[in-house]
């Protein structure tokens, strides 16, 4: 059965000293959360959480972009009305829908992308989750029994204001 | 320079930006009463215009476009007001947007819903409107992509889509702190809308990736949408609508009268919900800047259009352009060009006058300069066509009016309901800093 | 296509402004063939009277040397309409014997067309028609009521073309030159309209719009119009 450990920080300097320490001691990123009320910039060694929103949204965009100049080719041509000399399909013509509904599938694929990376909406592991105060970085570990100490002693060290086990896994 | 509220105790802040959410005054109440039965009473004139038909309206040949396009365009127009402040100022990190992007965002999502409604309400037989997208049926039929009008319904989808999650993202962690505190209802819609945000680092990093590449991505779409909107004329040959300065024209026009209508939301929100510490004249002299550039762009266009017309001495051109300028429309013509030049000229060019009052002032009449712009390509274009004998002179009609009067009751109700339910200024943004060298 | 060489007909009309007197028989004509909704008075005021064929009067010179051209504008069926396009939902369209035709069930009216028409030959049905009793007694069976919200122009009387395609190809022939005639032309006194396939060299329309007097209206937009008016040679 995992434990829980979470330590509370004023400082970012201490919460990344506490990051630091819990590398070295072979705590992994999957092991780490930090929970504050607000974005805390960590430098890239410390919690490298790898994100492939940019080249995952493009990638859509692209190919929602191939679907739709299709569609609207297949469309087009599988009722072909003649309207004012244009031609039946006219990539200029219809280019700016191309642009719309290439944007839309980046919106769509960013939104979803970041339901995927952030995890919302939750479900599976409920994993227990510190209450903060505003202001206050909290370092929560994930630990099996016999790292517990180590991770006890990484928060402590680096000075956090108080270290508590909080709740189990659901 | 550091903006006051950050150093206004946390507590002190969030207890300020969540105090317009609990409870309604009578003020209140009243106010959203009355902007309600405004509303409704356009809603009414709508289902009248249904019933008896289109002709209802003061349209007739050859001005087939009137009031409702008119409104499409300035509603389009208006929401723009989320691209600059949101799109621009994010990407170039200028902080002291902050207090302001929420306002900005939810403007541009009502605007958008408002403007949306226009194409629906203008059409002869509004209850086939669903044929224009596109979907699989016994005729075998498909719209036709190649028309303006198509480019608008994918342009203004796109928008709105994108405008409604850029709203909803940062809105998360403020509905997640919402539902700590809550009761009741609310803690059970505040806890649907946070999809369980607690807070976690990788959910902040998602985010703020996420809110980076929608900056972006909206940007280019805010653009694209006006240019569609204003593609709905130049694509045409009437006179004076086919110029290729139409797109950029608008997108200028657009983000002016954005600027202008977030300026007269902020007052009026600072006012109604004490929140003079948290907008504060920086933020006015700042957006009165913004404003007046804006100001000198639209003028900057407005001559080159005009001036280009007029030299180009072209006979079907120089009628519309004659009665813009000197003939029936001459008096529109002229006090838009005051509204929109002169008045933020003189208030905010000068710096001694540049102050919240004047920029409310200004804005206001920016507002009314910009639906007379509106009204000033569409129908003077269309009263004189290509051939004489088809001439014809344009008065809307009452239910024209209603419905017009009715849009900007509308965006009232809506936005008055937006802030009693969410803090209308961000608050995980004003979180104390704990900042790397503390 | 219904005849044995398997040309598509290219309907066209030549009106010769020297022989028009503007004496608006074909308005009249047209009125009674396809079902036009009647304006009252107000309505007419309004902008709101439907005439798909007009007649426009240019006045050239000063008084007492005035002389009046008579002009009737009807929809052009232009070969690149500017109407056609913009259409989001194909309600207008060209066909392949080269009428631009209006599709009254798929249309929403959005009124985009008739802006895009520089001739001005687009009507939209307002409301509903209605016709003073006893003018709805008057009604062409051959041509659909149009309802209000549904734009609306000169057909070229498809009707006639169809009846007179239908007819042809029972008896195994082609359709003969002047045997379709809209209501127009049929009705003209002075008989300035002439009504054919451009396709027929032999045609009399055709011969009419390859004359020395044949102009275009509005030709410098493109339209490819395919009502040729013969200019006055007096």
């Amino acid at each position: 059965m995992n434990v829980f450990f979470a330590g509370d920080f004023l400082l970012q300097k201490a919460a990344v000293r506490a990051l630091a320490d819990l590398k070295a001691n072979g705590f992994t990123p999957a092991d780490i959360t930090v929970f504050s009320d607000e974005p805390i910039e960590f430098p890239r060694n410390v919690l490298y959480r790898p994100s492939h929103m940019s080249l995952g949204v493009v990638i859509g965009a692209i190919t929602f972009s191939l679907l739709v100049i299709g569609f609207v080719y297949f469309t087009q041509y599988s009722y072909p009305i003649v309207t004012g000399g244009m031609p039946i399909f006219s990539f200029w013509a219809t280019g700016v829908v191309f642009y719309e509904l290439t944007m839309l599938g980046a919106i769509v694929c960013t939104f979803f992308w970041f339901l995927r990376e952030s995890g919302l909406p939750r479900r599976g592991r409920r994993l227990p989750v510190p209450s903060v105060e505003p202001g206050i970085i909290c370092v929560r570990v994930e630990c099996t029994p016999d790292q517990a100490d180590a991770a006890r002693r990484s928060l402590e060290s680096a000075g956090a204001e108080n270290v508590r086990t909080i709740g189990e896994a659901r | 320079m550091a903006t006051v509220p950050e150093t206004i105790p946390y507590g002190e802040v969030r207890r300020d930006l969540w105090r317009p959410l609990s409870g309604a005054s009578s003020r209140y109440l009243i106010t959203l009463l009355l902007l309600s039965s405004v509303a409704f009473w356009g809603l009414c004139a709508w289902g009248y215009q249904l019933y008896k038909g289109i002709g209802v309206a003061g349209i007739h040949r050859p001005v087939f476009w009137g009031f409702y396009l008119v409104n499409f365009v300035f509603w389009i127009g208006i929401s723009h007001a989320g691209t600059l402040i949101s799109a621009i100022l994010r990407l170039t990190d200028a902080n002291w947007r902050k207090p302001v992007t929420r306002a900005a965002e939810a403007i541009t999502v009502f605007a958008l819903m408002i403007g949306g409604m226009f194409p629906i309400i203008h059409l002869g037989r509004a209850w086939l409107f669903y044929w224009l997208f596109p979907y699989p049926n016994s005729r075998l039929l498909w719209p036709n992509f190649r028309s303006p009008l198509l480019w608008d319904v994918t342009a203004i989808s796109t928008y709105l889509t994108g405008s409604t999650i850029y709203l909803f993202l940062p809105l998360i962690p403020d509905i997640a702190q919402l539902k700590e505190h809550a009761t009741g209802w609310r803690r059970r819609l505040y806890g649907a809308l946070s999809l369980g945000w607690t807070g976690s680092d990788r959910q902040w990093h998602a985010l703020e990736r996420a809110m980076k590449l929608m900056a972006a991505i909206i940007l280019a779409v805010a653009v694209s949408v006006h240019t569609v909107v204003a593609w709905d004329f130049s694509m045409s040959i009437a006179p004076m609508w086919h110029s290729s300065i139409f797109g950029p024209y608008f997108v200028v026009g657009a983000i002016f009268s954005g600027i202008a209508a977030l300026i007269i939301v902020m007052a009026i929100i600072r006012k109604a919900m004490h929140l003079e510490q948290y907008l504060t004249a920086h933020h006015f002299k700042n957006l009165a800047k913004l404003l007046l550039l804006m100001s000198l762009l639209w003028l900057y266009f407005t001559v080159a259009e005009n001036l280009t017309a007029w030299y180009g001495n072209e006979p079907k051109e120089m009628i519309v352009f004659g009665s813009r300028v000197r003939g029936g429309f001459a008096p529109y013509f002229w006090v838009m060009v005051f509204c929109n030049f002169v008045v933020p000229f003189v208030l905010l060019g000068i710096k001694r006058l540049r102050t919240i009052r004047t920029a409310i002032i200004a804005s206001i009449t920016v507002i009314i300069g910009m639906w007379l712009e509106r009204f000033l390509i569409i129908i003077p274009t269309l009263s004189f066509g290509r051939l004489p004998a088809a001439w014809g002179n344009y008065a809307p009609s009452w239910v024209e009016i209603s419905i017009s009067i009715a849009t900007f009751a509308g965006m009232g109700v809506l936005y008055m309901l937006f802030a009693k339910l969410f803090p209308i200024v961000s608050v995980w943004e004003f979180e104390p800093h704990v900042g790397p060298e503390d | 296509m219904n005849d044995t060489n398997q040309t598509p007909h290219r309907w066209g009309m030549a009106i010769d402004l020297d022989r028009c007197t503007g004496c608006q028989a074909c308005v009249a004509a047209c009125h009674a063939e396809n079902n036009l909704p009647v304006s009252d008075p107000a309505s007419a005021a309004k902008g709101r009277a439907v005439h798909w064929i007009r007649v426009d009067r240019y006045y050239e010179g000063e008084f007492p040397n005035v002389r009046v051209k008579y002009m009737p504008v009807l929809c052009q069926q232009c070969d690149e309409a500017p109407c056609e396009p913009v259409c989001p939902v194909y309600a207008t369209y060209k066909n392949p014997e080269g009428l631009n035709v209006q599709v009254y069930n798929r249309c929403v009216g959005t009124r985009y067309c008739a802006n895009n028409c520089p001739y001005s030959v687009r009507f939209f049905n307002w409301f509903d028609p209605v016709w003073a009793a006893p003018l709805g007694l008057q009604h062409n069976p051959d041509v659909s009521i149009r309802m209000g919200g549904v734009m609306e122009k000169c057909t070229f009387c498809i009707q006639r073309i169809k009846r007179a395609e239908t007819e042809a190809k029972n008896e195994k022939r082609r359709v003969a030159d002047g045997e379709v005639q809209p209501a127009c032309v049929q009705s003209c006194p002075a008989e300035a309209m002439v009504f054919g396939d451009l396709n027929d060299p032999e045609s009399k329309v055709s011969r009419m719009a390859g004359s020395g007097r044949s102009t275009r209206l509005l030709e410098e937009l493109g339209t490819q119009p395919k009502v040729f008016y013969l200019q006055r040679a007096t």
